[in-house]
C-alpha cells in the first residue's frame, strides 16, 4: 500500500459541493502547504474481478483497486472452477465474466481511490479523481474527497500535497455525473486518464473521460483483439497521446532483442531475415502481434498477406495461429508466424510472450538464429527443427513482474506528452496483422 | 621440479624489480635521448586494438562466425530508450555569447531536443551582455552547429523557436529586474510554470556575485523551481572555495546548487560505480588484501591551445586533478552507497576524499612532481614548448604535468598508493584508473616475462572506453610456462554506439533536479584541501617543486618516472 499522510478523513459530500469544497480547501485551509504543480490523474477503476471474487466469498475485502497476490491466487483457482482453458490469464475480463455468473453475496468495504501505490504518490498527482462503479448498475453516487501529502522519502525536500477525489456508484448514476469532472481537472495542468480496465466495456465512458489532449493509458491485453488494436490505431490517428500498458511489458523483449544486434558484428545479419516465429500463451495475440510490428516497422518490411493458420496440434482448444508474409526492403520474403501455445499457470495478463525465435541467412555466411524466451520450455519448441546447426543466439527474457502501478508510475514519471513513436509506428501494422 | 625450469627460476621481487627498472630505463632512455627533430621510433606502441585481444570476451556464437559487414546503427536499438521528460523549464545562460554555448551547451540542448526530453514547454534564454537580439542568438548558434542544423533542419527549426536572448549585465540591478519581467514573460508565452535553470557560464571570479545577483532579483527564491548550475572552477584553493561556498549557501540551498563537472557526464566515468556495484566479483577483493596500488591518468596530446590567459593561472593540478582526477579518485575509492540516491552517493564520495591525504604532507616535494612541456614532435609537425605558446609567460612556471601519490586513510585502503596523474602534449589521448593487484603469493610457475605479471584491471575511460583485465595463461607448448593475456570490454565492441556527450547527461539532469552527478560542497572542500600542502608549496616555495621540463609528446618528466620507482614500480604505457 502507499505511502500516504492523509490530512483529514475522507469527506462525503454532494457532488455539487466537491469543487467548491476543494477550492476553499487550497484556498485557506492548506495554504502553508505548496499544491503539487503535476498533473491530474483520472482513473476508471471498476476491479470487476475483485469485486466478483469478494462477492463470491472467494476474497475477503476490503476492495481495493489494487491487484494483490491474494487476488491472483483466487483468481487462478477460479479459472479451472469456472470450465475456463488452464491458459486463461488471471486478468482475462472473460474470467471475471464467468465468476459473475456464479453465486454469491458477500460485501465488504470498498476503499478504491482511497490507496494509492507509492510508485504513483512519489510522482506527487495533483489531483487524483478514481471512478469505482460499482456492480450493482443502479447504486447511487457516492463522493469522496480528501487531501493528502506523500510521506517524503529520507532525504528528499518537502513534501507536496494533492487531494483524492473518489466517485462511486453503479454505471448509470456515475454516467449521469461525469459533467462533475471537468471542472475537478481544469486546464492549467496535464491530465492522465488510466482506463484500468478492459476495452470490451461501453466506449461512452471512456469517450467521455478522456478527450484529447487528455493523456490515455490503456492495456491492449484487455479486451477482444480486434476491438483493442482499432482503439490503438483510431486513437494514435487523432493525435491524442496514448500509452499501452500491454505494449509497455514487451519492455524487455525489445531490449533483449536489440541487445543480440548491438554488437555491430552481427547488425548486417538483421538485413537478412528470412523467418520470424512467436509464441504466445493462450489466445490473445496482441501482444505478439506488437512485437511483431515492431520489428517489421524497424527492419523496413512490408506486409504482404497474413491468414489465419490452424494451431500445431498442441494447444488446448485455444484457437488458431496467424501466418503472414512480410517483403523485405530488397524484394526477400520473410515468414512470419505467431502460435498460440498451452502453459500451466499463465502470466497475469493475457496474451504473454512465450519465446521468439529470428532466423536470418546472410549471403555466403552461416546462418543466424536467435531464440529468446520466457522459460526454458518456451526454448525447447522453438529449438527444434535443427536450430542447432545455424550460429546460434539464444537467451532468457527477464519478466519483471511489475504491477499495473508500477508501469503507470513508469509512465507518469517520464512525462512523455505525445505517443511512443515506436508505438505509433507499430499499432497499425499489428492491427493489419490480425487476420479479420 | 623439471629440469627446464632451472635456468628460468622466477626471480624474487628485489631481482625482479631490478630487472623491471633497468628494462623501463632503457626503454625510458630511448625515449629522452631523442632530440625533437629525431623523434623516437617504436615506443609509442602499435594501435591498442591490434596488439591485444590475446583472449577477448565475446559472444559465444560469434567465436566461430566470420565478421559481418558493421553498419552505422542499429534499427532495433533506435527510440527504446524512454527517459524522463524534463518538466516545463526555462533555462537561462549566464555568458551566452561564449564558447561553451555554441560548443557544449546549445548542441547538448538540441540533442536532448531530438531525443524527445525536453517539452514543448520549454525555453532557453541567453544572457550577456553584448546586445543581439532573439534572432541574432538563433542564428549565431545555427551557424556554430551548421552541420548538425543542415542535417537536422526541421528539427533544428523547430528547437530554435525556443531559443530568446536578452542583453544582460549581472552587475546591473536594472538588467536583473529586466530579465526577472522577461522570465515572468517568457513563462506566460512558453508556459514554464515559473521553473527556472540559472547555468553560470561566466568567468569564475563572478560566481558568487552571480549568485548574489540572482537571489537578490528574487530569482533563486523559489527552492523548488529555480536551480543554479556553476562550472568549474569552483574556488582557486580550499579558502577560496569555502569562501564561495559560503556565499552560494547565502543565495540558495544546496538542493539548488549543481556544481558541475563535465567528466562525471562520461558513460565510462558512470561506469565505474556500475562495474563495482553493480558485480558481485569485483567488489570483494576491492581493498588493500588484493590490490596493492592505483594508477588514475588523464592524458592529453594536445597544449594550451587558446586558454593560455586561464591555463597560467591554473595549470594542472587545478584544471584537471582537483576536479576530474579526484572524481575518479572518488568513484574509485568510495565505500558502497546503502542506495542509489544522490545523497548516499555524495556522502561516500565527501567520505574518502576527507580520508583522503598526499603520501607525505609535510615534505610534500617527495610525492609530487611537476612538469612542462617543452618543444617536440616531428620535423614536419614541430610542436611548440610551453613557454613558446601565443598568451604565456616566456619564462612561465606554470606546470602543464603533474604527478602524485595519494593515500586513503581507511579500513579498505589503508597503505595502498594512489597514483594521479595528468599532463598536456603527451604521446596519446586517454583517460584510466589502473588496479594493480598484489602477486600470488608462491610463484609455481616459470613466466615468459621472467617472473609473472601482476593482475591488473583497467577502466579505460577514453577513448576506447571499455575495461581489460591481464592475467597469466599458461603459454603454449610442453613446459608449464605462464604469459600475460587480455581480456577486455570494448563499448564499441559490445554497443556499437556513440554515448551522449557528457553536457546531455548533465543538462538533463540539472533540470530534473537529479544532484547524483555533481558535486556537493563538502565534495569540493574537501578535494581542495586534499591538494592544499601543494598548493602552499608552490605558493610558498617554488623551489622545492620545480616544473621538470619534459619533451612535448613523450611521458612526462624523468623525475615523475622515479616517483613510482622508489615503490618498485612504473606508470602503464597504454
Amino acid at each position: 500500500m502507499s505511502a500516504q499522510l492523509t490530512l483529514q478523513a475522507p469527506l462525503a459530500l454532494p457532488p455539487t459541493e466537491v469543487s467548491p469544497y476543494l477550492e476553499q480547501l487550497w484556498d485557506s485551509n492548506l495554504e502553508a502547504s505548496s499544491g503539487a504543480a503535476t498533473f491530474v490523474l483520472i482513473v476508471w477503476d471498476p476491479a470487476w474481478l475483485e469485486q466478483q471474487l469478494v462477492r463470491c466469498g472467494r476474497i475477503d475485502g476490503p476492495i481495493s483497486g489494487l491487484v494483490s497476490p491474494e487476488l491472483l491466487e483466487a483468481a487462478r483457482l477460479a479459472v479451472s472452477d469456472c470450465g475456463l482453458p488452464p491458459s486463461t490469464a488471471p486478468m482475462d475480463p472473460r474470467l471475471a465474466w464467468s465468476v459473475g455468473q456464479q453465486a454469491g453475496g458477500h460485501g465488504s468495504e470498498d476503499l478504491r481511490g482511497r490507496f494509492v501505490d507509492s510508485a504513483i504518490s512519489a510522482h506527487t498527482p495533483r489531483r487524483l479523481i478514481t471512478l469505482a462503479a460499482t456492480l450493482d448498475p443502479a447504486q447511487p453516487l457516492e463522493t469522496l474527497v480528501a487531501a493528502y501529502c506523500p510521506l517524503p522519502e529520507e532525504g528528499s525536500t518537502g513534501a507536496a500535497c494533492g487531494d483524492v477525489v473518489v466517485l462511486r456508484g453503479g454505471m448509470g448514476a456515475l454516467q449521469q455525473n461525469l459533467a462533475m469532472i471537468h471542472p475537478l481537472v481544469g486546464d492549467t495542468l496535464p491530465c492522465w486518464v488510466w482506463w484500468n480496465s478492459s476495452l470490451d466495456e461501453p466506449m461512452e465512458m471512456l469517450q467521455a473521460l478522456a478527450p484529447p489532449p487528455r493523456r490515455l493509458v490503456i492495456d491492449s491485453s484487455l479486451g477482444q483483439p480486434r476491438r483493442c488494436l482499432d482503439l490503438l490505431v483510431e486513437r494514435i490517428a487523432t493525435g491524442q497521446a496514448l500509452n499501452d500498458l500491454n505494449w509497455l511489458r514487451l519492455r524487455s523483449w525489445r531490449e533483449s532483442l536489440a541487445m543480440v544486434f548491438d554488437p555491430p558484428s552481427r547488425r548486417d545479419a538483421l538485413n537478412h531475415v528470412v523467418q520470424l516465429d512467436i509464441d504466445v500463451e493462450g489466445d490473445h495475440p496482441v501482444k505478439g502481434l506488437l512485437l511483431t510490428a515492431w520489428i517489421a516497422d524497424r527492419l523496413g518490411w512490408h506486409l504482404v498477406n497474413r491468414e489465419a493458420v490452424a494451431g500445431d496440434g498442441i494447444g488446448d482448444g485455444i484457437g488458431a495461429g496467424i501466418a503472414a508474409e512480410f517483403e523485405r526492403s530488397d524484394g526477400a520474403t520473410v515468414h512470419f508466424r505467431l502460435m498460440p501455445v498451452p502453459v500451466g499457470v499463465p502470466k497475469t495478463h493475457p496474451g504473454a510472450i512465450v519465446g521468439l525465435r529470428l532466423i536470418c541467412r546472410p549471403e555466403q555466411r552461416q546462418p543466424l538464429c536467435v531464440i529468446l524466451c520466457s522459460e526454458s520450455g518456451g526454448c525447447m519448441r522453438l529449438e527444434s527443427g535443427g536450430m542447432a546447426a545455424m550460429e546460434l543466439v539464444e537467451d532468457l527474457v527477464p519478466l519483471p513482474e511489475e504491477s499495473e502501478e508500477k508501469e503507470l508510475a513508469r509512465l507518469l514519471g517520464g512525462g512523455h506528452d505525445s505517443t511512443n513513436p515506436l508505438l505509433a509506428a507499430a499499432a497499425p501494422l499489428a492491427a493489419a496483422l490480425l487476420p479479420s | 621440479m623439471p629440469a627446464g625450469f632451472s635456468t628460468n627460476l622466477p626471480i624474487g621481487p628485489p631481482q625482479r624489480w631490478a630487472v623491471l627498472l633497468a628494462r623501463y630505463r632503457r626503454l625510458a632512455v630511448r625515449v629522452h635521448t631523442h632530440s625533437p627533430l629525431h623523434p623516437p621510433q617504436k615506443v609509442i606502441q602499435a594501435p591498442k586494438r591490434r596488439q591485444k585481444r590475446l583472449v577477448a570476451v565475446k559472444p559465444r556464437a560469434e567465436a566461430t562466425a566470420p565478421p559481418m559487414t558493421a553498419i552505422l546503427t542499429n534499427p532495433l536499438r533506435v527510440g527504446l530508450r524512454q527517459e524522463r521528460v524534463i518538466s516545463p523549464q526555462c533555462l537561462v545562460i549566464f555568458g551566452a555569447s561564449g564558447d561553451l554555448t555554441h560548443r557544449k551547451l546549445i548542441p547538448a540542448l538540441f540533442e536532448l531536443f531530438r531525443q524527445r526530453r525536453l517539452p514543448s514547454e520549454f525555453a532557453v534564454l541567453g544572457c550577456a551582455r553584448r546586445p543581439w537580439s532573439d534572432e541574432e542568438f538563433r542564428s549565431r548558434m545555427a551557424e556554430a552547429m551548421a552541420a548538425t542544423v543542415s542535417e537536422h533542419h526541421s528539427a533544428w527549426q523547430n528547437f530554435a523557436q525556443g531559443l530568446f536572448y536578452e542583453p544582460v549585465d549581472l552587475q546591473q540591478t536594472e538588467h536583473l529586474v529586466r530579465l526577472g519581467h522577461r522570465l515572468d514573460h517568457l513563462d506566460r508565452q512558453r508556459a514554464t510554470r515559473g521553473n527556472r535553470t540559472f547555468y553560470l557560464s561566466v568567468s569564475p571570479e563572478f560566481y558568487g556575485s552571480g549568485c548574489r545577483a540572482l537571489a537578490s532579483a528574487g530569482l533563486l527564491a523559489d527552492p523548488d523551481r529555480s536551480r543554479v548550475v556553476i562550472e568549474k572552477p569552483f574556488g582557486r584553493d580550499y579558502g577560496s572555495a569555502q569562501a564561495l561556498n559560503k556565499v552560494v549557501q547565502t543565495c540558495a540551498k544546496e538542493s539548488q546548487v549543481f556544481r558541475i563537472d563535465h567528466y562525471l557526464g562520461k558513460e565510462t566515468v558512470q561506469n565505474i560505480l556500475v562495474l563495482r556495484f553493480a558485480n558481485t566479483i569485483f567488489e570483494p577483493i576491492w581493498n588493500r588484501n588484493y590490490i596493492s596500488s592505483v594508477q588514475i591518468t588523464a592524458a592529453e596530446t594536445v597544449g594550451v591551445e587558446e586558454r593560455a590567459g586561464y591555463y597560467e593561472s591554473s595549470g594542472a593540478l587545478r584544471d584537471m586533478v582537483q576536479n576530474h582526477l579526484t572524481q575518479i579518485l572518488a568513484l574509485t575509492a568510495m565505500e558502497p552507497p546503502g542506495r542509489f540516491d544522490p545523497e548516499a552517493i555524495r556522502n561516500e564520495k565527501a567520505k574518502v576524499l576527507q580520508a583522503a591525504h598526499l603520501a607525505n604532507e609535510n615534505e610534500a616535494w617527495k610525492c609530487c612532481v611537476r612538469g612542462q612541456y617543452g618543444p617536440g614532435g616531428s620535423p614536419a609537425t614541430p610542436l611548440s614548448g610551453y613557454r613558446q605558446e601565443p598568451g604565456v609567460n616566456p619564462n612561465s612556471t606554470t606546470e602543464t604535468y603533474v604527478a602524485m601519490k595519494v593515500f586513503i586513510n581507511n579500513w579498505r585502503w589503508q597503505g595502498v598508493p594512489f597514483y594521479l596523474r595528468t599532463g598536456k602534449r603527451l604521446p596519446k589521448r586517454l583517460s584510466e584508473v589502473v588496479l594493480t593487484f598484489r602477486e600470488a603469493p608462491v610463484h609455481l610457475f616459470d613466466a615468459a616475462g621472467g617472473s609473472p605479471t601482476p593482475n591488473q584491471l583497467i577502466l579505460r575511460i577514453q577513448p576506447d572506453e571499455g575495461a581489460e583485465i591481464k592475467f597469466e595463461v599458461k603459454a603454449p607448448g610442453s613446459g608449464m610456462r605462464s604469459r600475460p593475456v587480455d581480456m577486455g570490454f570494448s563499448y564499441d565492441d559490445s554497443f556499437g554506439e556513440p554515448s551522449d556527450e557528457g553536457y546531455v547527461r548533465l543538462l538533463a539532469d540539472a533540470m530534473l533536479g537529479d544532484p547524483t552527478l555533481f558535486t556537493r560542497s563538502d565534495e569540493v572542500e574537501a578535494a581542495w584541501r586534499l591538494y592544499t600542502p601543494l598548493l602552499e608549496l608552490i605558493e610558498d616555495a617554488p623551489w622545492q617543486l620545480p616544473v621538470h621540463p619534459y619533451e612535448a609528446r613523450t611521458w612526462g618528466p624523468a623525475a615523475a618516472d622515479n616517483l613510482l620507482a622508489e615503490d618498485g614500480l612504473i606508470w602503464r604505457r597504454p
